[in-house]
Parts: structure tokens; C-alpha cells; sequence
């Protein structure tokens, strides 16, 4: 009963962030707050359904579709080096090959720096995330989810 | 009661589809312009490989089908891809890394893969999703022998039981 208040408190607060689905990939990304000139991270929290995998970002083959993130070049943030999480191996039966991919959840960042001369304000920057996966039974052509990192400068 | 339930249903999911039904007519042509036809390969014992450059499975096996028609070329057997919904070149980059010495088809707009598409199966997807990285055989009178579906889980990639089948089916046959 001690806890009630703090579980209130939680869910009527304002949860800046979008969501975006498609039938394999959630993607959810919090609105980051930043002041002009300064560093921060874009934090991308990607859920994949049970049961599937997509490829990671490094891949072994040239032929396999990468995970990727392509945000819009936009002129008020100068992006840094995407951070991917480690992937897992997945053995292909049959042959001495694996594929490296990532299945559940996990965070991909990407810290950035805002332009001094930036104006206060909410900025929405178009983003995609490009990937291809499979399950026990299919794999999937490529696909890709769109949608928008808020980054607010005050 | 559950023991007899789990194996009904593996059973259900390794149970291969359209087996004893004509296979359905095609005619594609290849990167070079050349023209392949079911009509025309009736006669022989016919594989076909459903793949797409991005497919991970489908390039596994890439090797094992060029032995495969290595190994059964002078058997009456003829072997076959049909690339689903690819760009030309990249199916040619494709052609190139693996070597292929038998026919890689295209199929610009799916048609022929939907068409390959057991009724039923993977409901949600497009239709010429299905098909891809299965295997058939079609036997000399164009029907369908042998169509394994894409397991990820217990990959074929030596393609073992393909050619279990085809050695049945050429034994047989003598």
C-alpha cells in the first residue's frame, strides 16, 4: 500500500517519448532535452517480438540486410557514433556459419551536440529504422520502421 | 495426452505441402535475357530454389545446391532459383560470388513465388514471401514431389533430405 503514491505519480506524469510498431519491431524514443551548444544522447529502445531475431548491425555476409538508424540530416544537432548493442550468434545448421543478431530489447544511442546558434524550442527529426529479420519458419524481406526523435533545446 | 499433442503438431509443422500437385507454370528469364519455362524443363527432375540475396538461409545453401547439380547434372536432374522481387545486378553480384553454372531466374514481381505459396501457410505474409528459401522437387511430369518449407530452427543446408528424395525418385525411376 506504501508504494501506491509513487506508482501514481508515475503514470500521471507527463511520459515524453513516441512509439512506433510494426507487426516485429517496437521502437520507443524518449524526448531529449538539451541547451544550445551542449552534448547529449539519443537513447532508441527497440523491442523485437518473441520468437524473432533481425540481423545486427555488423554483419559477417555483404549480402545481409544490417540494422540500421538513418535520422534526417537535420542542421541543429551534428550526431556522433551510433552505439549498437552487443549482438548474439545464431548457428546455421548445417554449415560451420552463424549470423550475428539481436533478439528482445535493447538500447541503441546516439550521443549528439546541439549548434550554439540553435533557437529554443521543440525540434522533430524524422528517423528510420531499417532491418530484416526471420523466424522459425521465415525470414522476412527488409523492412523499415519510420519515426521521429523530439529534441527539445531550452 | 500432452506427449501425443507436441507430436501431432511437429508433424503438422514438418508436413510438406502440394505434395502430388502439378506445379505451377512459370516462364522467367534470367539476368542475361534467356528464357526458362516449365513446359520446357518437363522431362527432367527439376529443383527449385526460392532465394533472395538478403536471405541468410538462402546463401547458406547457396554451396550445396551448386554440388547438388554438380553431383546429379548427368541424372536427368536440372536445378533452378528463382530470385523473389530483386534488383538485376544484385542477383548478378549474387550469381557471381556462389558460381553458379545452372539458371538463377527472376521474378521481378513475385508472381511466380505467390503462386508457389501453399494455401493456408504464413496467412499474414504476402504471398510471395512464402516461398522463400524453400526447396522442391518436381518430378518428369511437372508435380510436385518434394517441398520443404524454411526452418531456421533445424536448417537443411546440406540439403539431405532433397537429395534422399531424389535418389528414391531417380531409383525408381531405373
Amino acid at each position: 500500500m506504501i508504494y501506491w503514491p509513487f506508482i501514481f505519480l508515475f503514470y500521471v506524469l507527463p511520459c515524453s517519448e513516441q512509439t512506433v510498431a510494426d507487426n516485429i519491431v517496437q521502437v520507443t524514443v524518449p524526448e531529449v532535452i538539451v541547451h544550445a551548444g551542449k552534448t547529449a544522447t539519443i537513447n532508441m529502445y527497440v523491442s523485437i517480438k518473441k520468437g524473432y531475431h533481425i540481423q545486427a548491425n555488423k554483419v559477417i555476409d555483404e549480402f545481409i540486410v544490417p540494422t540500421t538508424i538513418e535520422i534526417e540530416n537535420h542542421e541543429i544537432i551534428t550526431t556522433g557514433e551510433y552505439v549498437f548493442p552487443i549482438c548474439k550468434k545464431f548457428k546455421l545448421e548445417g554449415t560451420s556459419d552463424y549470423l550475428l543478431v539481436y533478439d528482445g530489447s535493447f538500447k541503441i544511442t546516439i550521443p549528439f551536440k546541439t549548434d550554439e546558434r540553435v533557437q529554443k524550442g521543440k525540434y522533430d527529426l524524422e528517423a528510420k529504422l531499417h532491418y530484416q529479420a526471420c523466424d522459425a519458419k521465415t525470414c522476412f524481406f527488409p523492412k523499415t520502421v519510420a519515426f521521429s526523435v523530439s529534441i527539445k533545446v531550452v | 495426452m500432452v506427449i501425443l499433442f507436441v507430436s501431432a503438431s511437429l508433424n503438422a509443422q514438418d508436413k510438406q505441402p502440394m505434395i502430388g500437385q502439378p506445379a505451377p507454370l512459370f516462364e522467367l528469364k534470367t539476368s542475361e535475357g534467356k528464357i526458362y519455362s516449365l513446359e520446357q524443363l518437363k522431362g527432367k527432375y527439376l529443383v527449385i530454389h526460392f532465394a533472395a540475396t538478403w536471405c541468410p538461409f538462402c546463401n547458406a545453401e547457396a554451396p550445396s545446391l551448386e554440388e547438388l547439380y554438380q553431383n546429379y547434372r548427368d541424372k536427368n536432374v536440372e536445378v533452378i532459383i528463382v530470385d523473389v522481387k530483386e534488383d538485376k545486378s544484385l542477383v548478378q553480384k549474387s550469381q557471381e560470388r556462389f558460381k553458379f553454372s545452372f539458371p538463377v531466374l527472376l521474378d521481378e514481381d513475385g508472381a511466380v513465388s505467390a503462386k508457389y505459396a501453399p494455401e493456408g501457410v504464413q496467412p499474414a505474409l504476402a504471398r510471395y514471401e512464402v516461398p522463400i528459401a524453400s526447396n522442391l522437387v518436381i518430378d518428369k511430369e511437372g508435380k510436385i514431389r518434394f517441398y520443404s518449407l524454411l526452418n531456421t530452427v533445424s536448417f537443411d543446408a546440406r540439403l539431405t533430405k532433397l537429395k534422399q528424395k531424389l535418389d528414391e525418385l531417380l531409383t525408381a525411376a531405373d
